[in-house]
């Protein structure tokens, strides 16, 4: 029988196999980050071992960094000290680090893939759930907590239990796909199958509906696998994928020869079987929305906010969760989405903030002013993309706009520098998770796309965008 | 292992009610406890007592895979989490760290403990006690591996090749 291609990838990395026990699978790259990394690197100390391949590790800091202007001290002092003690930890272990001042700075996951240090068949951890992201590339990738950061640090190795293959298959093709992106795809999967119904298996994304789409928007894709609950995603590189990482500043120098060893053997065979499957027509979806506290709670934005009733379909806890849900984002049930007055427009995160998204959602504002009673700003996922944005006069855009316009960094999605809602304030986000307090405690957030938060934030409500003019 | 219930009847309680991001800069474990379910029961921390356990429904410690979760509940005084199902990280970073048991439970649990209820585990076979309404649930066994790591008291301490 044949073999999907996340089973062709964990074989080629197993280094223990024993029957009725988790897998010893080696670990080719480990990204890491200010917040999940301290501790693992104490527990290092303690018990004097050292970095097994610093060569293999890449450290960068994101989380908590200040997006305004970098040549100002950082005024949050456990922050300021998050960010020092990373700096200590690389120099004491010898690995690579972008620091705050680094051209290439960014959140970790933006940066991985644009560097070339995210590569097709490998496996790569960080400690942080959204490394999931990789998996565009066709690399299986890994979001571990602090423990396991210390395991693969002093092993470059992890100990796993083989997830199920799981198959999503994305067919037809978008009307309108500057209006319906790849975020509505994956707020669609996400909405169908539920939050937990990737749990326990990795993804692989197929069909012409993934296909079609850009390096980036794979990446938005496989980056929310983790809100199914999937271990990860994966999509099957391509010709796309090999241009992409083509001369990027970490590209391996035999990197030709590498594209000929994956091309014929890095796809899921045709009589492999898969675990799980569902399907997805994208020909005519919409928009999406979220309205609740998870991402599985959305709809399109024509349509009105359901009843728990509506939504629960007799399951008492998902009735509870609604009903919860409504009372903590102020909404009633029969809504219309497009009612909805937004105070706040967050364009960032590893979601959304690579320079496709911030060259989409510049089209919506081109030449317009936001809401007077909202406050909008873009956080562009790394300083690079900041950069390359600057090179096509998008800063511009946005700040005639009145958008704000930021320095890299992880911001408003985790609510973990001072970039956070207020109690109560209602934002339209490109992010990836609506949970209570996410953005700032008693903060209400709606993902949507990058072009809906910028209609939204011109609009000061959300609007349907297949209705304007984005070619 | 005995304790009394908290119970959150609802699915995917996720990490960031568990321990909201702007914590995560807390290196002080004891202190990062006082903000534990902060974000969903501001009650948490002082109704808390050492060795009570949590009860809750789906996906529990869905979204980020910061360990800060099981250790700020675990340093609060939680030695279990009894939940229709996890999401994975949370249950790895439960189990690497032995901060907690996760422990599935079936609907016949999740629907007979109420909040307050004492009750008593037994992972050496699979039973959980109702002390309060003198009912008997059966939990799903942890794998043989989980068992282990969790006996030996985390990944760190366990040693695979004395099995």
């Amino acid at each position: 029988m044949g073999k999907t291609l996340f089973e062709k990838i964990w074989e080629s990395h197993i280094v223990v196999e024993k029957q009725n026990n988790p897998t010893l699978i080696y670990i080719d790259r480990h990204l890491v980050h200010e917040v999940t990394s301290p501790q693992a690197f104490d527990g290092l100390r303690q018990n004097n071992r050292k970095v097994r391949r610093p060569d293999l590790t890449i450290a960068t800091m994101d989380h908590n960094v200040p997006t305004t202007d970098r040549s100002l001290p950082i005024l949050d002092q456990t922050s300021s000290v998050q960010i020092k003690t990373l700096e200590k930890n690389c120099k004491d272990f010898g690995i690579k680090l972008f620091d705050i001042n680094s051209p290439n700075q960014g959140i970790v996951h933006v940066i991985g893939p644009q560097l070339g240090i995210t590569l097709p068949g490998t496996t790569i951890v960080c400690g942080d759930s959204h490394t999931s992201t990789h998996g565009a590339f066709g690399a299986l990738a890994l979001g571990i907590g602090t423990s396991d950061v210390e395991h693969v640090l002093a092993s470059q190795t992890m100990w796993l239990e083989k997830p199920k293959p799981f198959e999503i298959r994305v067919e037809g093709k978008r009307k309108n796909p500057h209006a319906v992106t790849a975020k509505d795809i994956v707020l669609s999967i996400i909405k169908n199958i539920g939050t937990g119904g990737g749990t326990g298996t990795v993804i692989e994304y197929r069909g012409e509906g993934i296909t079609d789409l850009s390096m980036e928007q794979r990446m938005t894709i496989c980056n929310m696998s983790i809100e199914a609950g999937a271990r990860a995603g994966l999509i099957a590189p391509d010709e796309k994928t090999f241009d992409y990482l083509r001369d990027r500043e970490y590209t391996p120098k035999n990197y030709e020869s590498l594209v000929d060893s994956w091309k014929d053997h890095l796809k899921t065979d045709n009589d492999a079987k898969f675990e799980k499957e569902f399907i997805l027509h994208i020909d005519d979806i919409a928009p999406q929305v979220s309205w609740g506290t998870n991402p599985g709670m959305t709809c399109d934005v024509t349509d009105s906010i359901p009843s728990p009733d509506e939504f629960s379909k007799g399951d008492p806890n998902q009735k509870r969760g609604a009903e919860k849900a409504l009372d903590y984002m102020a909404l009633k049930a029969g809504t219309l989405i497009e009612d909805i007055k937004i105070d706040r427009v967050f364009i960032g995160s590893c979601t959304n903030a690579r320079l496709e998204d911030l060259i989409e959602a510049s089209k919506v504002i081109k030449g317009q002013k936001i809401s007077p009673h909202v406050k909008a700003m873009v956080v562009p996922g790394s300083q690079m993309v900041k950069k390359q944005a600057e090179e096509m006069g998008l800063d511009k855009i946005f700040i005639n706009a009145n958008f704000e316009w930021r320095e890299a960094g992880c911001s408003m999605c985790l609510g973990m520098n001072p970039d956070i809602l207020s109690p109560g304030e209602r934002c339209a986000s490109t992010s990836n998770r609506n949970f209570e307090g996410r953005q700032g405690t008693g903060g209400r957030t709606h993902l949507v796309s990058p072009v809906m938060a910028a209609a939204a934030a011109i609009h000061g409500h959300f609007v349907d965008v297949r209705e304007m003019d984005l070619s | 292992m005995k304790g009394n219930i908290i119970k959150y009847a609802r699915d995917n309680i996720d990490t960031d009610v568990i321990i909201p991001g702007t914590y995560l800069k807390i290196h002080d474990y004891a202190e990062l406890a006082t903000h534990a379910m902060e974000g969903l029961d501001p009650d948490f921390h002082s109704k808390v007592k050492e060795g009570d356990f949590i009860l809750s429904g789906k996906n529990f410690g869905c979204g980020s895979s910061r360990e800060h979760a099981p250790i700020a509940l675990s340093h609060s005084g939680i030695k279990a989490v009894l939940a229709l199902s996890f999401a994975r990280i949370f249950y790895r970073n439960a189990v690497d760290g032995a901060f907690l048991l996760p422990i599935e439970i079936e609907q016949d649990a999740y629907d007979g403990i109420s909040e307050g209820d004492e009750i008593s585990i037994d992972v050496s076979i699979n039973e959980i006690k109702n002390i309060t309404k003198n009912q008997t649930y059966k939990m799903k066994p942890f794998s043989e591996i989980i068992g282990k790591i969790i006996a030996a008291g985390g990944l760190f301490k366990y040693k695979p090749d004395q099995d």
